[in-house]
C-alpha cells in the first residue's frame, strides 16, 4: 500500500463520517520501491493530498526499525542511480533505527510557492507518496478503534455486518 | 432482505469469484476499446478508481494517472497485486474513501452482480460520494437485450464451469500482448457466451452471421463464434434453437427486488437437496462433472470460449474441433434428468472450501503448473480424445474445483434505459452525460455536479 493510496482511505465503521479519516497507519513492514520519476504527475497530485494524513503516515514509516524496510538493492545504485548517495551514515547492514530513504525532517509541511517546477520538493514527493510501499501493518479507525489489515501489501476494508453503515 | 441479498450475493458473486479466481491469472484477456478510451481521456496525475478491478486488467492502462484498484475478492486482488497493480479490498456498498477523493471512478461489470434495486442504487452512490464534483464515473453493465440471445428474466443464474473454458481468442488478437492484468471476472458479462459453452445459460438460439457487428472495436468472441457456427450448418442452428428453448427454464420467474428476494431465498433455502433446486422458481444448469463432461463436452469446445467472460486473448492459440451437434444434444439431455447433483446441495459453493481453492498469486503468477496444465489438457482433450480424467487429476487437491460444479454466479441484467432510469430518479449528484449499448452491455458515462456536496 503505497501513502498516497493511504491518503484517500477513510474509516467507514457505521456512524463515524468525516472523523474516520485518517486511518492510523502501524506499519511493520514497508518496502522502498523504485518507482519513474514523472514530475508533471507528481505536481498534479499535490493538491489533492491531504497533508496532516501524509505527514503522520509517513512519520509511522520513518520510525520502523532499519530492519523492517526492505530496500530495492545496492544503495545509492542500480536503480537508484538517479539519486545522490546520501550521506547518512548508513549502509543496509547498519541498524540506525531509522528508515534511512525518507527524509521525513525534509517532507515539506505543505506546498511551497512555485512547487510545481522545483525538482527537490517534486523528488520528496515522489518518493514519499508512491515509493513507499507498506507491505505488513494495520490502519486504525481514529474514531472507533477498529483495525483494518494490511497484508502483502494489500489493505482489507471490508467491516462485518454489523459494522458498516444501514 | 438486505441480509436475504447479501447472502445470496455472498453464495454467487462473491463465493463463486474467490474458487474461480485461480483460473483466471492465465488468462490473458482484452481490455474493452471503450473504457480504456475513458482512462486514456483522463487528464495525467488524475486519482482513479477501479471498483471491482478483478484483476487488474485497467489498472495499468493509463501509466499517467493514479489508479486504485478495489475488489470484493481477496484472491483476485492478490493477482492483482502480484502483477504490480496497487489495489485493496473493500466492499462497493461501503467505500472505505473519503469523500471527493477520485477524479474518475471505472465499474466494469459489477453492478449487474448486486440483487437489489436499493444495493444497485447504493453501490452507485458511493461512487458518487468519493467522486470530485466534474469527476466522471463509466459504468458497465451486462444487458438484458442481446442479439443472439434471449433472457427471459432479469435475474439469473449463470454457471461458470471451469473445465470447459478452455483457450479462446478472437480474430483480433493480439499475441504477445501481455499487458493486460488477467481477467476482468466482473466485468465477463460483455459478451454472452456461446451456447456451447456451458459457461453460460445463455445460448445462442440462432447463429446469424454475427461478423455484421459493427466492429468499431475489435471483433469478440462472439463474432468468432458465430461464425464457426454458421460453418457447421443448419444442423447446428437446429440445435441451438433447442438448447435455448430448454435453457431458458433456468432463469429465475422473476425479478429479485425487496418484495420478491425473501420468497426466492426462502425458496432456495431447502435447496441443500436437489429436489429443492428443481422445483424452485431458481432454475440451474444440471452440474455436469467434469470427469463425464469433458468427455462430451470436447464436442462443446471451441475456439472460443465464451464464456460470460470476456473475450480471452490465448497466448497459444488452438484450434478446437467443433463440437459434434448429435453428441452435444445427447449430452445435454442426459445431464438434464435432475440431478442437480452437487448444485443442488448447495454445499459446493460452501463445501468445496473455497479458500482452499485458491491459489497463492505468488503461485499463480510463477505459472501454476496446475492451472497452466489444465489449459493445455483441455486443448489436448478437444483435439485428441484424451481421457478427461487425466485433466481433473492435474489439479491434485482440488479437484472440486473442476468437477463440474458449475459455479453459479448471480447477474441482474439490465434492460435498456434502467440504468439511466436509476441514476436520474435515485442519484441526482450525478448527471448522465452519454450512455449507449456496447456489446452487450449498458454502458454510461456520468458527471458528478458541482457544488452538490
Amino acid at each position: 500500500m503505497k501513502l498516497l493510496t493511504h491518503n484517500l482511505l477513510s474509516s467507514h465503521v457505521r456512524g463515524v463520517g468525516p472523523r474516520g479519516f485518517p486511518l492510523r497507519l502501524q506499519a511493520t513492514e514497508v518496502r522502498i520501491n523504485p518507482v519513474e520519476f514523472n514530475p508533471d504527475f507528481v505536481a498534479r497530485m499535490i493538491p489533492k493530498v491531504e497533508w496532516a494524513a501524509l505527514l503522520e503516515a509517513a512519520e509511522t514509516v520513518r520510525t520502523l526499525p532499519h530492519a523492517r524496510v526492505h530496500l530495492p538493492g545496492e544503495w545509492g545504485g542500480g536503480e537508484w542511480s538517479h539519486r545522490q548517495p546520501r550521506a547518512r551514515g548508513g549502509t543496509p547492514g547498519d541498524d540506525l533505527g531509522l528508515c534511512p530513504q525518507l527524509h521525513l525532517v525534509e517532507v515539506p509541511k505543505g506546498p511551497i510557492e512555485g512547487y510545481e517546477h522545483d525538482e527537490k520538493f517534486l523528488r520528496q514527493m515522489h518518493h514519499v507518496l508512491l515509493e513507499v510501499d507498506v507491505l505488513e501493518g494495520t490502519l486504525q479507525c481514529p474514531e472507533s478503534g477498529r483495525l483494518f489489515p494490511i497484508s502483502r501489501g494489500i489493505p482489507n476494508m471490508l467491516l462485518s455486518d454489523e459494522e458498516t453503515e444501514t | 432482505m438486505d441480509h436475504e441479498a447479501a447472502q445470496l450475493e455472498q453464495q454467487h458473486v462473491h463465493d463463486v469469484y474467490e474458487s474461480t479466481a485461480p483460473y483466471f491469472s492465465d488468462l490473458q484477456s482484452k481490455a474493452w476499446p471503450r473504457v480504456r478510451q475513458f482512462l486514456q481521456e483522463q487528464k495525467p496525475g488524475s486519482l482513479i478508481a477501479d471498483i471491482g478491478c478483478g484483476t487488474g486488467k485497467y489498472l495499468k492502462v493509463n501509466s499517467q494517472v493514479y489508479t486504485l484498484g478495489c475488489d470484493y475478492c481477496g484472491p483476485l486482488v492478490e493477482i492483482a497485486r502480484s502483477r504490480g497493480c496497487e489495489v485493496m479490498v473493500c466492499d462497493n456498498l461501503n467505500l472505505p474513501f473519503r469523500d471527493q477523493g477520485f477524479d474518475a471512478i471505472i465499474s466494469i461489470g459489477v453492478i449487474h452482480h448486486f440483487s437489489t434495486k436499493q444495493r444497485r442504487i447504493r453501490a452507485i452512490k458511493e461512487m458518487a460520494r468519493v467522486l470530485v464534483p466534474g469527476g466522471q464515473l463509466m459504468i458497465y453493465v451486462w444487458a438484458m437485450e442481446q442479439k443472439n440471445r434471449h433472457f427471459e428474466k432479469q435475474d439469473v443464474l449463470v454457471p461458470w464451469n471451469r473445465a470447459l473454458c478452455s483457450q479462446l481468442f478472437s480474430d483480433s488478437s493480439q499475441p504477445g500482448r501481455k499487458q493486460q492484468c488477467g481477467h476482468p471476472e466482473r466485468s465477463h458479462s460483455y459478451h454472452p457466451p456461446c451456447s456451447i459453452c456451458s459457461c453460460s445459460v445463455c445460448f445462442k438460439e440462432q447463429c446469424p452471421s454475427k461478423r455484421s457487428h459493427s466492429m468499431d472495436y475489435e471483433p469478440l468472441m462472439a463474432g468468432n463464434c458465430c461464425a464457426d457456427v454458421s460453418k457447421e450448418g443448419e444442423e447446428e442452428n437446429g440445435f441451438y434453437n433447442t438448447l435455448g428453448k430448454s435453457f431458458r427454464s433456468w432463469f429465475f420467474s422473476r425479478s429479485l427486488d425487496e418484495s420478491t428476494l425473501r420468497k426466492q431465498i426462502e425458496r432456495a433455502r431447502p435447496l441443500k437437496n436437489t429436489e429443492g433446486w428443481a422445483n424452485s422458481t431458481i432454475s440451474i444448469q444440471p452440474s455436469r462433472h467434469s470427469s463425464l463432461d469433458l468427455d462430451h463436452q470436447e464436442p462443446f469446445s471451441i475456439r472460443e470460449q465464451n464464456l460470460d467472460e470476456d473475450v480471452f486473448v490465448e497466448t497459444s492459440q488452438k484450434p478446437l474441433e467443433w463440437p459434434r451437434a448429435s453428441a452435444a444434444v445427447k449430452h445435454l439431455h442426459g445431464d438434464q434428468q435432475g440431478e442437480v447433483r452437487r448444485n443442488g446441495d448447495g454445499n459446493f459453493l460452501e463445501g468445496a472450501h473455497p479458500s482452499d481453492n485458491c491459489v497463492n498469486a505468488g503461485n499463480v503468477e510463477d505459472g501454476n503448473p496446475s492451472a497452466s496444465k489444465i489449459l493445455k489438457r483441455i486443448s489436448a482433450l478437444n483435439s485428441t480424445d484424451s481421457n478427461p480424467d487425466e485433466t481433473i487429476s492435474v489439479k491434485e487437491q482440488q479437484p472440486n474445483v473442476l468437477d463440474s460444479r458449475a459455479f453459479m454466479r448471480y447477474y441482474h441484467v439490465f434492460r435498456e434505459g434502467e440504468l439511466y432510469g436509476l441514476l436520474k430518479e435515485h442519484v441526482a449528484e450525478l448527471h448522465v452525460l452519454s450512455s449507449g449499448n456496447d456489446h452487450g452491455n449498458w454502458c454510461i458515462i456520468a458527471e458528478k455536479k458541482d457544488n452538490w456536496d
